[in-house]
């Protein structure tokens, strides 16, 4: 009776145990997730931040080349449309995207106006009284300084999904985030062809440059 | 024999260490063994990263088109602006940029491996410049974006830097560029009086007492062994092994007295802001 009572005590005590440990790694591999995720939230935060920055920059630059006789108007519309279009996707500044899609379409918009953008930059080359100007000096060294931003906060969004996404893939966490509801989030993809210099086109005498960036499908 | 004859030759601290390494088993031996190829090949790793290594002082001319008593002026300058405003400025020339990388993702990397600036107040900025290249940049980090915003930026280098260097005035150049950002972040924040390395230096480097006890616990160990080999006792005072300075990691760069003022990063990152250009 007394050596069943002491085994029974002892079992309790081992369940005990295992249940306070398991507790214990549960809470923990929880808290870890929870705090990549905000670091995911956070970054996505400056990425959109950035992207917003160079949003802002537009309407001056585009007064500012308007000014300029006769600019090349295609070049000029098509950076406003981009501008329109990247406002039309909009996704939640203080979450990061959870659907790929979304972020794709995303990703998308803004490379449109990234292209429509260093055309533009390249156009002007054209207009020497514009470029003299303070103004347009200005107005190119913040859209390059946003640039170099977009891709230094780009950059660190993707080392966080990519460490949050490593968590919520490998054991022993694996186990417990998909029953708290974590999902591997989407990043990134480098862009279509920025693997490769773009072309620029010297024929200053043609009426328009010829699409230099691959149709994205 | 051979072996042994040089063996009494060595230290006697040295010969106990090695006497317990003999005692080690395979097993033990061949785990060490793993530990040190795994050192090795970590800094194999570094030595292939092209990040150039944390620069031990604020001005730092690697290119050497500045004389040395101009450098150390400019050194101790902004050495100064650090202690006053808590601001940390680096300057760094290079004859041509040490990475096939673009200019801003090089000074980008760059600037987060050196941590310039406060940590929280992200409060640094690095002035690099690539002399063969002919090639420049001024980054801040993220706190000083306001006050250095990438217009003032590329007026600095364009109007004051670039005509200078372009007269192989490098000097001149490097020196109108210091003024010209000092006054434009001048007033952003207030320093302590001190840099990081001379707060550091004031402070007990935890790093460094732990490095302390390693080798504390080697050397009781080493005369212990040596007690049991041949009875030998040492009695002697310091031993070679503690006869270094452990307890911090830059004791002797302070300020005054000919030497000169170090640099260490406070933790700052940066955004990528700023400006680059070309002469």
């Amino acid at each position: 009776m007394n050596k069943g009572l002491i085994g029974c005590l002892g079992i309790g005590a081992i369940i005990l145990f295992v249940v306070l440990v398991g507790g214990c790694a549960v809470a923990g591999s929880y808290n870890r997730l929870v705090g990549l995720q905000q670091k995911v939230d956070q970054s996505w935060a400056q990425v959109q931040n950035v992207y917003q920055r160079r949003a802002d920059l537009i309407p001056n630059l585009v007064n500012t080349v308007q000014g300029a006789a006769n600019f090349e108007k295609s070049t000029l519309t098509e950076v406003t449309n981009a501008r329109a279009s990247v406002g039309r996707v909009q996704l939640d500044p203080n979450h990061a995207p959870t659907d790929a899609a979304k972020l794709q379409e995303f990703q998308q918009a803004q490379g449109q106006l990234s292209n429509a953008l260093s055309r533009l930059l390249v156009v002007s080359e054209r207009y020497p009284e514009l470029r003299a100007t303070q103004n347009f000096q200005n107005l190119q060294a913040q859209l390059e300084g946003t640039e170099n931003r977009i891709s230094v906060e780009r950059g660190n969004f993707n080392s966080a999904v990519q460490e949050y996404n490593t968590a919520v893939r490998t054991f022993p966490t694996n186990l417990f985030a998909g029953m708290f509801g974590f999902q591997p989030r989407p990043f990134f993809e480098a862009q279509a062809g920025a693997e490769k210099p773009p072309t620029v086109n010297f024929n200053f005498g043609s009426p328009a440059p010829a699409a230099t960036a691959a149709p994205t499908p | 024999m051979e072996i042994t004859l040089k063996l009494t030759q060595l230290d006697p601290t040295v010969r106990a260490g090695l006497a317990v390494l003999f005692r080690m088993t395979k097993k033990r031996a061949r785990l060490c063994l793993g530990i040190l190829a795994l050192f090795a090949s970590a800094m194999v790793a570094h030595a292939a990263e092209t990040i150039p290594p944390k620069p031990d002082r604020y001005f730092n001319d690697y290119a050497g088109v500045v004389s040395p008593g101009v450098a150390q002026r400019f050194n101790e300058q902004l050495a100064q602006f650090e202690r006053e405003t808590s601001n940390q400025i680096v300057v760094a020339v290079w004859r041509t940029m040490p990475s096939q990388s673009s200019i801003e993702d090089f000074t980008q990397r760059t600037f987060r491996a050196w941590q310039v600036g406060q940590k929280g107040r992200n409060n640094g900025a690095v002035f690099f410049v690539f002399v063969d290249d002919h090639r420049m940049r001024i980054q801040p980090g993220y706190g000083l974006e306001g006050a250095l915003p990438d217009i003032t930026c590329n007026e600095i280098i364009r109007d004051a830097v670039a005509p200078r260097f372009r007269a192989n005035d490098f000097e001149g150049g490097l020196s109108a560029g210091i003024d010209l950002i000092f006054k434009a972040i001048r007033g952003e924040y207030k320093g302590s009086g001190k840099t990081v390395r001379e707060n550091a230096s004031s402070q007990n480097n935890p790093a460094g007492l732990l490095i302390f006890f390693f080798v504390l616990v080697i050397f009781l160990l080493a005369m212990r062994a040596s007690r049991r080999l041949g009875g030998y006792r040492y009695t002697g005072g310091g031993g070679p092994f503690v006869s270094g300075n452990w307890g911090s990691g830059g004791g002797g760069w302070s300020s005054g007295g000919g030497g000169f003022s170090g640099f260490s990063g406070g933790g700052g990152s940066s955004g990528g802001g700023g400006a680059s250009g070309s002469w």
